[in-house]
């Protein structure tokens, strides 16, 4: 039997031992050698042992050793709370609590009572809103200031560091405003849809109606780019890549993305079944969308951007109706809201690895499952 | 023995900071260690994977590891517990595969592919106990504590794996 186990052959062996010696001599050189006594005392080397045990679990590689202990029980085994998230950046989560901050290392703040948010450029404020108020706040919860206007919804906050603009949507339209609260104006007049900004100056938003995809310079007014969207569809979502150079248009039946090539509809897999949400990674290369059907819902990814079915990888199926997805900052993790679960699930964006967080309403005190607003850059 | 005294050597320089003591101990384990993980898994990327993680896991514990034991079992019972670990994720969500759509076109049979298929027939956990007995040479005592299952439950896998094995071959 040995010999027989012994003689077969394992595809890729040679490369994949050469690899892993890289990453470890790297891993090897990073790491700082404990001077090590020789006679210590048994209480002594157990209190210390103990102590080693905290200290590893608590240092970020140990803090590494234990979630990969746990990302391999997959989600049958979901971490009961959310001890941390799987890579840089920090969420945004809005509950029937209010709009929560959350921290790499788990921890959360509740900012207030508001129903939506986003964050600033550059992750140094946030932009909310609530019924009848549009409201920016520092991420520790303070106030700087608020608007009020009706039916406030889709605040979203452009710019650099030291001039930036918001827009939002209310009862009259599309609306612009300075990040200083003032200069409050309506840029379009009855708009309902989608709006995403370009990242940096000028200040160029692109709004996606139902039947038009609109790109537009918001201080001159001056509409840069439009195109009829066929077939007419409610959008979901729009979104820009890092860069500027791709915008994703999302809608229930269609997933395209705009650059200057001109527009790439991208198709969604097999069966083609409504599409319940999409984003776009940072770096414009990858998509990931969730497509919803009455048993079974799925999480694909198209890691390429091309617009052929076989460009769609399934990373995640499960039962009952997914809600949204999100990208990490670094493009390398996604997490699912996976409501008939109560659970979150961040899936690495090569779909390798997953861990999923379990009692998601309850930690965030709400009574409706929890919607990731936005997970941006580490502060 | 001598082979005993050169990898607690190797230990203690790599706890010094040696690299060339690292690759001794890396290049001596590795291939058992890959190849246990891979029939387990029966899945490459994946056996990399756990191998990898498993060195560097031992990299981060190095400093607290004690040289009195041998470091070989106690890298490839961390092995061998992830890989079944990975293997019941799978299993529990086999609707979960990564997905390629290309399909790969049908390779020709590699050396050792009816072991190989025979052994893909068995539960993880059959297929850990085959593994750790005959490519990492535990005994079933120390299958049952690495596993930290019942002696009985060792020999009774160890005895229905090899069956199932004997009437595939």
């Amino acid at each position: 039997m040995r010999l027989e186990l012994e003689s077969i052959e394992i595809p890729g062996e040679h490369d994949s031992r050469e690899r892993t010696w890289r990453v470890l001599e790297s891993a090897f050189a990073e790491r700082q050698p404990v001077p090590r006594a020789s006679h210590w005392p048994r209480v002594g080397a157990i209190a210390v042992a103990v102590a080693a045990l905290f200290a590893a679990a608590l240092s970020p590689p140990g803090r590494a050793v234990l979630d990969e202990v746990r990302e391999v029980v997959g989600v049958e085994r979901a971490q009961p709370a959310l001890f941390s998230l799987p890579t840089q950046g920090r969420l945004l989560v809005a509950s029937n609590a209010g709009i929560w901050v959350v921290q790499e290392d788990g921890s959360k703040r509740l900012l207030g009572n508001y129903r939506e948010a986003s964050w600033s450029p550059f992750g140094r404020f946030v932009v909310a809103a609530k019924q009848n108020e549009l409201a920016t706040l520092e991420p520790d919860g303070d106030v700087r200031w608020t608007l009020s206007r009706p039916d406030v919804r889709s605040p979203r906050w452009s710019g650099t560091e030291t001039d930036t603009r918001i827009a939002y949507v209310d009862r009259t339209g599309l609306r612009i405003v300075a990040g200083d609260g003032t200069d409050d104006r309506l840029l379009v007049p009855g708009f309902r849809g989608a709006l995403a900004w370009k990242p940096g100056r000028p200040f160029t938003l692109a709004y996606a109606s139902t039947s038009h995809v609109v790109v537009r310079d918001v201080d001159s007014g001056r509409v840069l780019w439009r195109a009829a969207r066929h077939p007419a569809s409610a959008t979901i979502r729009a979104e820009w890549s890092a860069s500027g150079k791709r915008l994703l248009v999302v809608s229930a039946s269609s997933l395209v993305v705009y650059d200057a090539r001109g527009s790439t509809p991208l198709n969604s897999g097999p069966g083609m079944e409504p599409i319940e949400s999409a984003a776009l990674a940072s770096t414009g290369r990858a998509v990931a969308f969730v497509q919803a059907a009455k048993q079974l819902s799925s999480l694909w990814t198209i890691p390429r951007i091309r617009p052929d079915a076989n460009a769609a990888r399934r990373l995640f199926s499960g039962s009952g109706r997914f809600g949204q997805v999100a990208w990490a900052p670094d493009a390398e993790w996604l997490v699912l809201s996976w409501p008939a679960a109560d659970q979150w699930v961040f899936v690495r964006a090569d779909g390798k690895r997953i861990r999923a967080i379990s009692n998601v309403s309850e930690q965030f005190r709400s009574r409706t499952f929890p919607r990731v607003e936005d997970w941006c850059c580490a502060p | 023995m001598r082979a005993g005294r050169d990898e607690r050597a190797h230990v203690r320089g790599a706890q010094r900071g040696s690299v060339s003591d690292l690759e001794a101990l890396f290049r001596t384990h590795w291939p058992r260690a890959y190849r246990a993980a891979y029939l387990v898994t029966h899945d490459a990327a994946a056996a990399e994977d756990i191998a990898q993680e498993s060195f560097l896991a031992a990299i981060r514990a190095l400093d607290s590891f004690d040289r009195r034991r041998p470091f070989g079992p106690w890298l490839h019972r961390i092995v061998v517990n992830r890989a079944i670990d990975w293997s019941r994720a799978r299993r529990l969500r086999s609707e979960v595969e990564l997905v390629d759509s290309i399909p790969a076109a049908n390779p020709a049979a590699p050396p050792g592919g009816d072991t190989l298929a025979a052994l893909a027939r068995l539960s993880p956990e059959h297929r850990a106990v085959v593994v750790m007995r005959y490519v990492l040479e535990f005994t079933p005592g120390e299958i049952a504590e690495a596993l930290d299952l019942p002696r009985g439950t060792i020999n009774s896998r160890l005895r229905r794996g090899l069956d199932a094995l004997g009437c595939e071959l």
